[in-house]
């Protein structure tokens, strides 16, 4: 089933007054009440309209926001029981820029807990569920971005990405995620989670969307200085140049049939290598190319060890004394005990522990800084190839979304390779993207295409053209696409 | 393998504690994580390799002049804290 509700689409039907913004938002509202109980999508849905006045394209719009983005006087809970009454005092770079540019938001979209998990199982609402199967996981974090606009409430919804958590859930929901290059998006007002592999992202039913959207929300801020400047830059405009002569590669150890185990992993490398042959009608070249397997093995534990210590950290302000839900009432050191302990979930706290464990001083050489040495290693090993090649193409997961009770966080030592390689692209802040590539044992599976740093140009260029040939574009939930 | 006691002091270093099927599931973890860290090790000449701690060295950063901005009120401030007097946060006595 496709959605006409494309960003252009709605442009034009606003400019044509063939609908106002007010019907627009009523219906993107009426529809997420609609559909809340049965997939858990929103933490907030907004009660009135609140639009500025823009000229933008995105004026008059509706909108998603994860709910781990700062919203001024709404309220903002990343799904965390601890932040369960949280109103911010102050907007996310990217929630003002959407204001400014008159864009509509419908509501605030659940999470995994402080955007810390991938299958949207752990926020303090309860599970959010897949819409293309009541039975699964639509992954996450950015879960309810996901499920939002696979459903067709809005045409984009914004999430955050620190090792797949826009790309994965995208996957499983059956359309767009892109997470640009690391500071092309300001992360002013985004909660911070592991600050060195966080982005800001888009996601939305096709590649066009995700680049109109984009270029509304970079550029540099003097609130985050690890924001890039990009004025100069429109990405959608540079969407439907030819890419024949392009040079892609897939990581061979990833893609190998012997590591995956089952029947729907090996379906998944059948949708990849068919998506490879249609590239390669486009006149593109898509190489295979052998990386250690050892350093490939590592991307994991690399990733578990960093993430878990920058959040550690990170979220060492969240004691329930300047602001969350205070528990407890004995002492100061009560409070913060009382508060964390039933403030968090299990999953929360077994990674904090971790990460706190190898932060100690007497493990931090053999955990930490070897993690970091690792990440060196990957990304100057990408950045290498990025040299000889315009991207990397790469099956987005080992499978379909999973069944609630099929996967759990908790960490395991399987289908390391091809469940756990997105994050690759946020250990070098490498621009990257997935968009839907066809059916599994009828749920959606996607492809993955990450560039070298700052070339998400040239990515969202490559990405829009297979798009267009694997002809997924604009779709949302329904039989017919099966 | 890591002792559980160990990990309860972990926990409370941070100010929280864990139910005992929860520690059971995390000394699991981190068995299988040291496991995944030792291969690590073994990455031949990895002890020599810089660590990165960012993405990649960004050359256009400039510092901004060291002047006030983007302040907050302290009405603002104050806005979620549970209980507040006098402009402050009220916490339970610390000095009786």
């Amino acid at each position: 089933m496709k959605s006409n509700n494309s960003i252009l689409n709605l442009r034009q039907k606003l400019d044509n007054k063939e609908v106002s913004s007010l019907d627009l938002f009523t219906e993107a509202s009426n529809k997420a009440h609609m559909y809340q109980d049965d997939y858990n999508l929103f933490v907030t849905i907004m009660d009135e309209k609140i639009e500025q006045e823009s000229n933008s394209i995105l004026a008059g719009i509706p909108y998603a926001l994860k709910d781990n983005i700062s919203t001024k006087g709404i309220l903002t809970t990343a799904s965390s029981n601890l932040l369960k009454d949280y109103v911010p005092v102050y907007d996310a770079t990217v929630y003002e820029k959407l204001k400014n540019a008159g864009a509509v938001l419908v509501g605030k979209t659940t999470l995994d807990e402080l955007a810390m998990g991938g299958t949207g199982t752990t926020a303090h609402t309860g599970l959010v569920r897949n819409p293309w199967d009541k039975t699964r996981q639509i992954g996450g974090s950015s879960s309810g971005s996901a499920g939002v606009v696979c459903l067709d409430i809005v045409p984009y919804a914004i999430g955050s990405d620190t090792g797949d958590s826009i790309r994965k859930p995208a996957a499983y929901a059956g359309v767009v995620g892109f997470k640009p290059t690391y500071g092309l998006i300001s992360r002013y007002g985004l909660f911070a989670f592991a600050s060195s592999l966080d982005h800001v992202g888009v996601l939305a039913r096709s590649v066009r969307d995700v680049s109109l959207v984009t270029d509304v929300i970079k550029g540099h801020d003097p609130k985050d200085m690890t924001s890039l400047a990009s004025d100069n830059i429109i990405f959608s405009d540079n969407l439907d140049k030819d890419i024949s002569g392009k040079k892609l590669f897939y990581i061979k150890e990833i893609c190998d049939y012997n590591t995956s185990n089952d029947e729907e992993s090996k379906a998944v490398l059948d949708n990849f290598f068919d998506v490879v042959k249609k590239v390669e009608a486009l006149g593109a070249s898509v190489c295979e190319v052998s990386i250690d397997k050892d350093l490939l093995n590592a991307i994991y534990p690399t990733y578990m060890s960093i993430s878990c210590a920058e959040a550690t950290s990170n979220n060492a302000n969240l004691v329930g004394i300047h602001f969350g839900n205070r528990l407890g009432k004995d002492s100061i050191e009560d409070i913060m005990f009382e508060t964390r302990t039933q403030g968090f979930s299990e999953l929360i706290k077994r990674r904090f522990v971790l990460g706190s464990y190898i932060l100690q001083k007497e493990n931090q050489e053999k955990l930490y800084l070897n993690a970091c040495r690792i990440r060196r290693l990957l990304v100057e090993k990408l950045t290498s190839l990025f040299m000889e090649y315009d991207g990397l193409i790469m099956p987005a997961s080992g499978g379909i979304a999973p069944k609630f009770d099929q996967k759990s966080d908790k960490l395991s030592d399987k289908y390391l390779l091809l469940e756990n390689h997105l994050a690759l692209a946020n250990f070098g802040g490498f621009p990257s993207i997935t968009i839907p590539s066809g059916f599994v044992n009828k749920m959606p599976v996607g492809v993955n295409i990450t560039s070298g740093v700052k070339k998400d140009l040239e990515l969202l260029n490559i990405a829009n053209k297979i798009e267009e040939k694997l002809g997924y574009k604009d779709m949302i939930v329904g039989e017919d696409n099966v | 393998m890591i002792e559980k006691d160990k990990l309860k002091e972990y926990a409370r270093k941070l100010m929280f504690d864990m139910e005992e099927s929860e520690y059971d599931t995390l000394q699991e973890e981190f068995s299988i994580i040291l496991k995944q860290m030792e291969l690590i090790e073994k990455i031949e000449n990895i002890s020599l390799v810089e660590p990165m701690s960012y993405p990649f060295m960004l050359d256009d950063v400039v510092l901004r002049d060291d002047t006030v901005n983007n302040e907050l009120s302290t009405h603002d401030l104050l806005l979620n804290a549970d209980e507040v007097e006098n402009n402050q946060i009220v916490v339970p006595k610390v000095v009786e």
